[in-house]
Formats: C-alpha cells, structure tokens, sequence
C-alpha cells in the first residue's frame, strides 16, 4: 500500500517535469530539428516528430538512452564525428535542457506519442474487403463493369465474332490459336455452354501451363545465364519446369509463392519443393575477376527484396535502400527488415569460394547419373578431407606454394573436371546462423547503419511469427496471409491486365501513393476476395474472368465510346494485342505445322540470324538445334543475358536482369525485317505453303482460304482474296512457279498485322 | 489519314497514354523516329554523339596524364595514406603486400598551340591536339569491368536501366529516316564485357534500344530478303501486305495497324539504305589511307569511318567499342598494340569531321570505365601492369559546343585522386544531354512510381569546358 502511494507521488512528480519539460523542448526541436527529422522525410531514418519514433532511432541505431552516453546529446555537443544541426551549433542552455529531457525520459504530450507515416491511410493497405455485387447478372464481373458503363451512359459492345473469339480465347489461355478442326468443331457445336467448354478444353492443356509460365518468368527474372560479365550458362530450366507444372496443376497461388520463396524451409521439403526456389535465384551473378563477391550477394539480396515489392506486394521496395520510401510509408530500416528475411542463404560471399559460385544447387538427373555423381561427389569429399588434413600437417604460412598442396590441388581440379553429366539446378538454402542484417547507410553496404532483424513494414499486418527469430518461411505466409492486403490484388490485377491489355490498376507494380487508383475498385475487390476465397485457384480466377461478357465483347473501335472514354479504361470493348514475343513465333509455328509439342525440358537453340551472338566477352557457341528442338515454343528458347535471341528482344521480351510485371508493346521496322526476311520465318512460310498446296482443293480460290483458316483461323473476305489473287497474277506474269508463288502468299500472311495481333 | 500523319498521331497518342512521361512524352516512339516536335529544352549545339569506348579501361598514367612526381617515386611503397581505407579489384592479390609506385616508361610532350600533354603512344591524336577537350580527374562508382561499364552508358552499374543512347533517341529522337537511331559498332579481340545490356533500352520501349551493326555481309540482322526471293516480289509483298493491312485498320480503326504499315515500309527502306551505308568502296583512296581502313575488314579504323557516315545520315548516336584495353599484367606491348590500333583512326575521324563541318553538330567522345592505379600491379615475373583505378583517370572530347584545346580538371602529383575540380561521370552524361539541347533534369521517365533520368540523383553541365 505504502509503495503504492509512493508511486502515484513520484509518476506525479514526474508528469509535472515532463510538462513543463515538454513545453520547453518541443519549441526547440521544431526550430532546429523537425525540418529534416520529421515523420515524412526521417533524415537519415530518424523522425523526432513522435515519441515512438523518437525511441526507435535512426540508421544508425538508437539515439537517446536514459543512462550514459547516447548519440543525440553527443551530436548536439559535437564531440564526435557527427556533429547536428549541420553547420551550426545550439546554445549550451539548449543543449543542456534536451539533455534533461533525455534523461526524464523523453516525454513528449499525448497527441506525439505514436508515429503517423503519412500514406498509411492509402487505399492499396487497407484490407480486401468483399463488395456487393451492384445488379444479379450472370457473371458478377459484368455487374460492375455496366455499372460504371451506366454512369457515361455506355453499354457493352456486341460478342465477337465466334471464331474471333476462339483465336482470342486460345492464345490467352494458352498462347497458341486453335487449329483449324479446333476451330471447325467450335463453330459446328450447337450447345448454348458450347464456349464454357472450349474454355474448360483450353485450361486443361498443358499449353496452358506454358503460356501462363512465361508469364510469371517475366516477374521472376528468368535466363539461362548467370549475367554480367562472363555470362557463363546455368542450370535453372527445372525451375521453369516447376513453374509449368504448378501451373498445369492448378497450385494454389498461396502454396505457389510459400514454395518459391521458401520451399526449402518447409518441413521435409521434396525435390520440387526445392526446386521451386529457383524463384529467387534468377538474380543476376557476377564473376569477373577482381570482383568483391560480397558485393553481388548484396546486389543479389537486393533485387530480392525489390522483385518481392513488385510480384506480390505491388510495392516500390527498391526506393528504400539508399532512404526512407519518399511517397510510401516503408522507412529505409523496414527495407533492410525485409532484406534480413532473404539475406541467409548459403551463397558465394568470397572469393575463396570462387570455384563453387553456383552453390547452393540441387543435383538433378536420371537415376544412373545420380548414382554416378553421388561417387564422383563422396571422392570430391575426400580428397577435400585429405587436403584440409594435409594442410593442418603443415606450419600455416608454408601453405602457399608447398608441393604437397600444390600437387593436392591438382588432383581435386583434375577430379572437378571429371564431374558426370548432371543438372544442377540453382536453388535457396539457409545457413546454419543467419548473417546479421544492418543498414546500409546511403545504401552503400560498406557503410554499416544499425542491425536490423526479420520483420515486415509497421503500417502492414503483423508477421504471425511463432517463437524465436521470424524466418524466410513466415515472410513466404505472411506475403499470402487472408490479412495482407496487397497480393491478392495485385495476383488479380496482374491477370486482368493480360486480358484487357491494361489493369484495373494502370500502375501494375505501384500500389503506392504515387500508383493510380483503380478504375473499378469494388471490381478488384470482389476479384481479390474471390480469388482467396475460391483456395487461390488462378484457373477458376482466369475461367470467370474470360467467361464474362466484358472479356469476349468485340474489340473494334467505337466512336461513341472513344469520345467520353478515348483509353477505354471503362471497356465498353475489347482490345486489340500485338501478341507477345514468344507468342509471334508460337503462332507462325502452328501456322506452319512444325510445332513442336513437346513439354519442359532444357532450353533450344533455334536459327539465330548470323552475327547476333557476337557481342560478347566470352563468344558462346549457339548449336542450332536440329529436329523437333528446331520447332519448339519461344520459351524454350536459349535466353543468355548479354546476347539474348533478336527474335524475342526485338519483340520485346524483357532482358531478364531485373523483374518485369508488363510488357511493352513496341512496333517498330526490325521487327518487320524480322518476320520478313529471318531464316527461321522464311521457312514457317515454306511449310505454310507446303500445307496450302496439298490441301484438298487445289483452286487458288480454295487455297486462299486455306491459308487464311491456317494463318489467321478464318475464311478471307472477297477483297482480301482479291488482293491476293492480284499478287499471285503478278507473280505468275514474271514466271514463278506454283511453289515461290505460294510461298509469297505464306509470307505476307504471317505478316499481316492480324497475325501477330490478339483481336 | 495518310500512314505518316498517322504515324505521328499513333506515336504521339502511344507516349502520352502509355509513359506518362516528361520530356520524353513528346519524343517518338519510332525507332527511326522523325524529327521530334520541340522535344529540346534549349537550342541545341550538337546533333549527334560519336561514342567511342575503350572496353577494358586505357591507362590514363601512359596516355594523357604526364605525371614526372610519379616518375621520381618509381618503385617505392604506395604511401599507406592513399590506400587508406580504399577499396581495389583483386583485393586478395593486389594488397598482398604495399604496392609499389610505377612512372610512366612513356615519354609526354606538350602538343599543338594548346601545349596539352599527349604521350608518344598516340602521334595521330596527337596532331589534333587543339580540337580535344582533355577532362582529367574524372571517376567512377565500381572497379569492376562490366559493372564499370554499365555505369558509364546507363548512369548505374545495375543492370536494368536504359543506356545513353536509348535515352537520347528517346528525348529527341533521330533525323535518319531510314537507318536507326542509336547504332552500336564493336572491334577489337572480343565483344566488351556486358554485352547487350550496355546499349539496352531497360525500362523504355524496346525500340529505343542500340542496334547493332556488323561490320560485313548484312549490317542489320535479317536486312536481306531471303535467298530466292527477288526484289521485285519483295516489293509485291510489301504492297500486298500494306493493301490488307489497311482494309484491317478500316475494319477495326486500331491505329497501331497503321503504325506497323509505317514500319514495314521503313524496313523496306532501310534494305537499301543499310548495305549503301556499310559500303565504303565509294569513299576516296585519301579517305581510306587516312583512316587505314579497307573494305570488308572488320576493324576500329573501318568502324570509325562508318561513324562518319552514320553521323552524315542522321543517326542520331553511334557508339564503337574497342576491346581490350585490361593491361594488368603488362602495360608495354599490349598497350603499343591497342594504341596502334586506335590512334589513326580516331585521329582522322576528328579531322575527318572537321573537314565536312561536320565537327561542329557532332560530338567525339573518347573514353573507357575507369582509369588504372598509379601503382603498378606484378601477376608475373619480369611484367608489370596497372589494375583498376577509379579516383580519377583522364578522357577526351571533341566538337561542337566545347571550347577547344583546352585541360579541364587536375589529379594530384601521382595520378591517383582530384586536386582540383572531381568529374563524375553523371556529368559527362548531363554534359552530353546538354549539348544536344536536353536538360539531364527534365529528362525523365516513370517507371515503377520513379521519374528515373539518366544521371539518375546527380549530375552536373560542365560548364567550364562549354564554348
């Protein structure tokens, strides 16, 4: 009771201090410090506009303690090498008054108690919450789409026509137009769910998994290469392989992303559970020599951290490495939280481990290799034990240059050179202690900030960590907890733009404050909902979205709705899309009839134009691939970062350095030079032809339309026939025979602007 | 509408919508690009850049920086306050024990009116000495080549960002309507370290990207039509396709349909404009010895005198590449090789230039990565080299916009960091920008909720060396 009383005199004893306490500082904290320590820009990570902050410290780690020294007091005295404010110095008197004030404990009034980032009121981090649908229509995404249709006093337009529809439906499920008895069977079919089930037919191809893979390697950086300066290849195909399946399996997109970026911290973890985590992998690698492999395993943290912002969070995450986020509430310490979570895996960081720059791998083969390897691996082991024995048999500074080890060496290097045959896919795997994370002030990770541990950004939901350090694996649930507001909108919005062109949400990767509002944001709700509540299946979020009567509108333009919508953001029609790179070659392979079906496997060199792989430091051989490798999909092509196929490039396919969560959609005169004039296309317009002239009919009428349904999965208007028969009455004046003939008809059809162009 | 007025509408339409963008919104998208619409923020010195890099990092020590100090000090311990808490590529090696000091073997001479120090290596630059613009004590960010490199064409040495090139045909696009507007010519050993992420257009269309020319056969990958098919019939499918093309756009009135009919018939163009510009056999015996070229030959010489003719059609930047210049283990003969192998030819292409007027819209920039260590590096017995040095090093400009003859910037008595004003190479970028009428700040492009420019938080006009 006593001790009781006591209390209540001292905390009041102490409140009457720290108000007039209070009263006395702030005036000099907001004239001298504020300006630059202050909850929106947090100069140097430190804000001294709430108490909360305040006690949180800077970059460079805490700045007031109530005991001994601390560094706001010693910079304000400027007795060491930081000396505040800059370039001037306060009065001892108000020197001396802060300093009391530290040591009352800093008390500060009510209203500054707690931190308030500005930008934590945004839209993007409030939690998914689902909507009502407006009107009972079929299917809920119409609803909203004529909803806010209504509002301009617009409509839908019309259904495509039906083979338009089949050839739009195909290449975005699938990447690849129907064939021609696809199509045929489509048209004939007379069931009012006739389109459902072409959907449903669709999805279940394993195409599916591949065009929808490319996709997601775009975001996760995918090459075959290692980058930089040696480019040297490597082995990561397994890794787009797992992706395929995943997709072909219908993975939920939670499991999806919990096994990529942390598959190998799941209890029992499978192969492809390991293989999975490829994902973060893809980061470019650097081994030139001189190099200080420190700094790209930093690079490579970095970028980790920066693709996790984008792919799933739709956050700029990158802004916050060198200060704090200057429009979104992430500070530059929650930035070095989140590196902390990806910065543990058993990477080269030496250059004594310089000969094993590819670790942590996963040997991946056929049973015999496995076996073959397992022995190679346990000599390797030993002869590693021996030398390691040697070495400590002999005084430490003889080491260099002993002929013992010299000749130790030479065995284990002419043992490395011996390795069997295997894959040996790229993939994550923890140390046994986790390296201390810090910040790195100014971004420079030479300059050591404050250590930081494991966590998310304060203004997202709390990581539900169970006991001791939060791990990999916990960021991985916490990235597709039912609470985080972000990657589900972002997973949906992502996909929406791949069937519209654009998203609900233009600014794909910027959820921010400087991201665009969505255009329909109960729409991207109602998805987000849909999508965790339907067990993350991206198959049943694709299927609703493409069964909807916004998605199979027609696309041509309307004059109408152009006037009060020039973007069409409200979709009052379809768009017309240049298909994608890999795309362009898919097509002209179905075209042709030399594609390739083949699923998975190691990438394929197809004819490179003479000349494309010289550009490089170390010239890498390109082995064209001959038989069915030739024909195969553009995902499979070979992609090797400093010399990367014109054919995809020029289309615009992504560089593969950094992640990529949109395409652009260039047009410009080498891609015609391509499709035109490049050995690989030249013959898809020899094979084209070849299925022209063997067709039943043998009228150029007949044929006409046979290359149409071919190239562009419909029969040919009179004029577009008669355009051609022009060309082919030409052709014969100057003599060509049947075959140059129909080869020129091939070519200007897997040139027309509708064969590379999703309608 | 015509394909061109479209053409224009479509590209103009595309940047507004699509980039949100500064500057840049009103450059054009096509690679060939016309004209841009005011795209400049002031009245331009220079049309076009003339890039040339030295892969692999020249000595500026046995080149342009005559240092008789570190002469004297040959072979005595680095003192240990200039390597204090430094940081060097092969660290593990290289810091074994001191480092010694290495003078130049070389002899300087001063040189033209100006008096600027040019070692004997390069008599040919030499003999122009009073139209260059010597920078000493500039610097750069990474010690490592490719890295290095990234950094000096894209302002960062991570991978991802757009290069110069790209974002100078992105701002202002090119006057070549039929050749594209950032070319990329390479000779020497091997490619430059990096590869096509140097003139990659990160972030930006891909059409903004530099192409690179071969220096035999076809220039441009695909420029010709394929074996068996006649110009004529090229043609016929040209218009075939232009013809069906057109009854498309009617039908669905997508004007990036009549984008592409512009752009196929910019190629078909450029199929005649490519191999004209490639070949040289018209260009005079006088020319040819000047340059030391030959027809067919892949070499820096021949790559210099495509420049010029680059730079006469209108390209709107050009970069050459000449590996290698990584004197590591000996910085005697292979250095004698590598400068035989540039002096002539970089030396006539100045004059070159100047003799057409072409010198003064043109921009001559000369220059590697990063400079090499006054001290000098042993990997073997009896060799000495010079590693990585990124506190200062020495390159050169030439042309319109600079004041001529002149040394700008000092590095201390032994070469190895600035007295006087420090040069990054943010500011060559914004320097480049400047003369060809752009403001490095204005200059911008949002990508992933950033207005990214190519000197990305620095840079700064030189503007003690503009005329």
């Amino acid at each position: 009771m006593l001790s009781l009383v006591y209390f209540l005199i001292a905390g009041y004893v102490y409140a009457q201090d720290a108000a007039s306490l209070e009263t006395k500082v702030l005036p000099v904290l907001r004239a001298n410090c504020f300006a630059c320590h202050n909850d929106k820009n947090s100069t140097s990570g430190l804000s001294l506009e709430s108490r909360e902050s305040l006690l949180r410290g800077g970059n460079r780690g805490p700045v007031v303690s109530t005991s001994g020294s601390n560094l706001l007091v010693d910079a304000l005295r400027q007795t060491g090498t930081l000396k505040m404010p800059p370039g001037r110095k306060l009065p001892d008197a108000q020197i001396e008054l802060l300093e009391q004030w530290v040591k009352a404990g800093t008390p500060m009034p009510a209203s500054m108690l707690k931190s308030r980032r500005p930008g934590a009121d945004h839209w993007a981090f409030q939690p998914v919450r689902r909507p009502k649908v407006p009107t009972a229509t079929k299917n809920p995404i119409d609803a909203f789409i004529l909803d806010r249709l209504a509002k301009v006093k617009l409509s839908l337009s019309a259904e495509a026509p039906r083979a338009t529809l089949l050839r739009r439906v195909s290449l975005d499920l699938t990447g690849l137009p129907p064939s021609p008895k696809e199509l045929a069977d489509f048209l004939n079919d007379p069931r009012p769910d006739a389109y459902e089930r072409a959907v449903d037919a669709l999805l279940a191809l394993p195409h599916y998994g591949e065009r929808w893979a490319r996709v997601w390697l775009d975001i996760a950086r995918y090459a075959d290469s290692d980058g930089y300066t040696i480019d040297a290849p490597r082995d990561i195909w397994h890794y787009r392989d797992w992706v395929i399946n995943a997709l072909n399996n219908d993975m939920p997109f939670d499991r999806f992303v919990i096994e990529q970026m942390a598959g190998d911290m799941l209890p029992n973890a499978t192969r492809d559970q390991l293989i999975a985590t490829g994902f973060h992998r893809n980061t470019p690698s650097n081994f030139e020599g001189g190099i200080d492999f420190e700094q790209y395993r930093v690079e490579a943290v970095a970028d980790r951290v920066q693709t996790t912002g984008a792919a799933f969070l739709g956050l700029t995450l990158g802004c916050a490495r060198c200060h704090d986020h200057k429009y979104d509430p992430v500070t530059q310490r929650e930035f070095y939280q989140i590196f902390a979570f990806l910065n543990n895996v058993d990477e080269v960081d030496r250059e004594a481990d310089r000969r094993d720059f590819n670790k942590p791998f996963l040997p991946v083969g056929k049973p015999d290799e496995m076996k073959a390897y397992g022995a190679w691996e346990a000599q390797m082991q030993a002869l590693e034990r021996e030398m390691n024995a040697y070495k400590s048999s002999i005084p430490g500074t003889g080491q260099i240059g002993d002929p013992g080890v010299v000749e130790r060496q030479r065995g284990i290097d002419a043992h490395r050179r011996r390795m069997p045959k295997i894959t040996r896919t790229l993939i994550m795997r923890e140390l046994p202690a986790p390296r201390q994370a810090y910040v790195h002030l100014d971004g420079d990770f030479t300059r050591r900030g404050a250590n930081v541990e494991a966590g998310v950004p304060s203004f997202l939901p709390p990581l539900n960590k169970k006991e001791g350090r939060a791990t990999r694996l916990d960021f991985a649930q916490w990235l597709v907890a039912r609470n985080n507001p972000l990657t589900a909108r972002v997973t949906v919005n992502r996909a929406w733009q791949k069937f519209f062109g654009k998203g609900l949400v233009d600014t794909e990767n910027d959820f921010g404050t400087m991201g665009e509002k969505p255009t329909h944001p109960e729409l991207l709700d109602y998805l987000a909902a849909e999508f965790m509540e339907n067990g993350w299946s991206q198959k049943a979020m694709h299927k609703q979205i493409v069964m909807s009567a916004t998605y199979r509108q027609d696309s041509r333009l309307r004059a109408d709705a152009k006037a009060v919508d020039p973007e069409n953001r409200l979709l009052a029609r379809q768009t017309r899309l240049r298909l994608e790179a890999e795309l362009v070659r898919d097509s002209a392979l179905i075209a042709s009839g030399l594609f390739a079906a083949k699923l998975g496997g190691p990438s394929v060199y197809p004819p490179l134009p003479a000349g494309a792989s010289n550009v490089t430091q170390v010239k890498r051989e390109w082995k064209t691939s001959s038989g069915p490798d030739r024909y195969r999909r553009g995902l499979y092509t070979y992609f090797q970062r400093s010399a990367p196929h014109p054919g995809l490039i020029l289309f615009d396919a992504p560089d593969g350095t950094v992640t990529c969560t949109r395409r652009i959609r260039s047009n410009s005169p080498l891609q015609a030079l391509t499709l035109l004039n490049d050995e690989a296309y030249f013959e898809f317009a020899q094979a084209l032809s070849k299925r022209i002239l063997t067709a039943k009919e043998s009228s150029d009428e007949a044929r006409i339309k046979e290359g149409y349904l071919l190239a562009l999965n419909r029969p040919p208007a009179e004029t577009e026939a008669a355009r051609l028969r022009k060309l082919i009455a030409a052709q014969r004046d100057s003599g060509r025979d049947d075959q140059a003939i129909w080869i020129a008809v091939s070519r200007v059809l897997l040139n027309l602007d509708e064969f590379m162009t999703r309608e | 509408m015509n394909p061109e007025t479209v053409n224009k509408a479509i590209t103009r339409r595309h940047l507004f919508r699509d980039c949100g963008v500064g500057a840049g919104k009103v450059a054009l998208l096509s690679m060939l690009g016309e004209r841009a619409f005011g795209a400049r923020h002031h009245a331009p010195k220079i049309e076009n850049v003339i890039y040339l890099f030295m892969a692999g990092a020249p000595s500026h020590l046995e080149l342009f920086d005559y240092k008789p100090e570190l002469v004297k000090w040959d072979g005595k311990p680095t003192p240990e306050s200039l390597l204090k808490g430094k940081r060097f590529a092969f660290m593990d090696s290289f810091s074994k024990e001191t480092p010694k000091l290495l003078g130049t073997r070389r002899k300087f001479e001063q040189r033209g009116k100006s008096g600027m120090w040019i070692s004997e290596l390069l008599p040919h630059i030499a003999g122009v000495a009073d139209d260059l613009t010597m920078l000493h004590s500039v610097c750069s960010e990474n010690f490592n080549h490719g890295p290095a490199k990234l950094f000096a064409n894209t302002g960062s040495f991570r991978p991802g960002r757009p290069a110069i090139g790209s974002w100078v045909t992105y701002g202002i696009g090119s006057e070549s309507k039929n050749l594209p507007g950032f070319v990329v010519l390479q000779s020497g050993p091997r490619g430059p370290r990096g590869g096509a992420a140097l003139w990659g257009s990160g972030f930006l269309p891909t059409s903004y990207q530099g192409i690179p020319f071969l220096p035999a056969g076809d220039p441009i990958l695909d420029l010709s039509t394929p074996k068996g098919v006649t110009s004529d019939e090229q043609r016929q499918t040209l218009d075939a396709i232009g013809d069906l093309n057109r009854s498309r756009f009617s039908d669905t009135g997508d004007e990036e349909i009549a984008t592409r009919i512009g752009q196929y018939e910019m190629a078909y163009r450029m199929q005649s404009s490519g191999p004209e510009l490639i070949d040289i056999s018209k260009e005079s015996k006088e020319t040819m010895e000047k340059y030391g070229a030959q027809p067919g030959k892949a070499s820096y010489a021949n790559n210099c005198l495509l420049a010029r003719r680059l730079v006469e059609r209108g390209v709107r930047f050009v970069q050459l590449y000449h590996a290698d210049w990584d004197h590591h283990e000996d910085i005697s003969k292979p250095l004698d090789a590598a400068c035989r192998d540039i002096d002539q030819a970089t030396a006539a292409l100045i004059s070159d230039l100047k003799q057409r007027g072409l010198l003064e819209k043109t921009l001559v920039v000369w220059s590697g990565e990063f400079g090499r260590t006054p001290m000098g590096e042993v990997r073997e017995k009896g060799k000495i080299g010079r590693n990585h040095h990124i506190d200062s090093f020495s390159l050169f400009m030439a042309g319109g916009g600079l004041k001529p003859g002149i040394s700008f910037g000092a590095s201390d008595e032994l070469g190895f960091s600035p007295t006087d004003e420090k040069i990054e190479l943010h500011d060559l970028h914004a320097t480049i920008l400047h003369l060809l009428g752009v403001d490095h700040l204005k200059l911008t492009y949002r990508y992933q909720g950033r207005d990214f420019r190519l000197t990305d938080i620095k840079g700064k006009v030189l503007q003690k060396i503009l005329a």
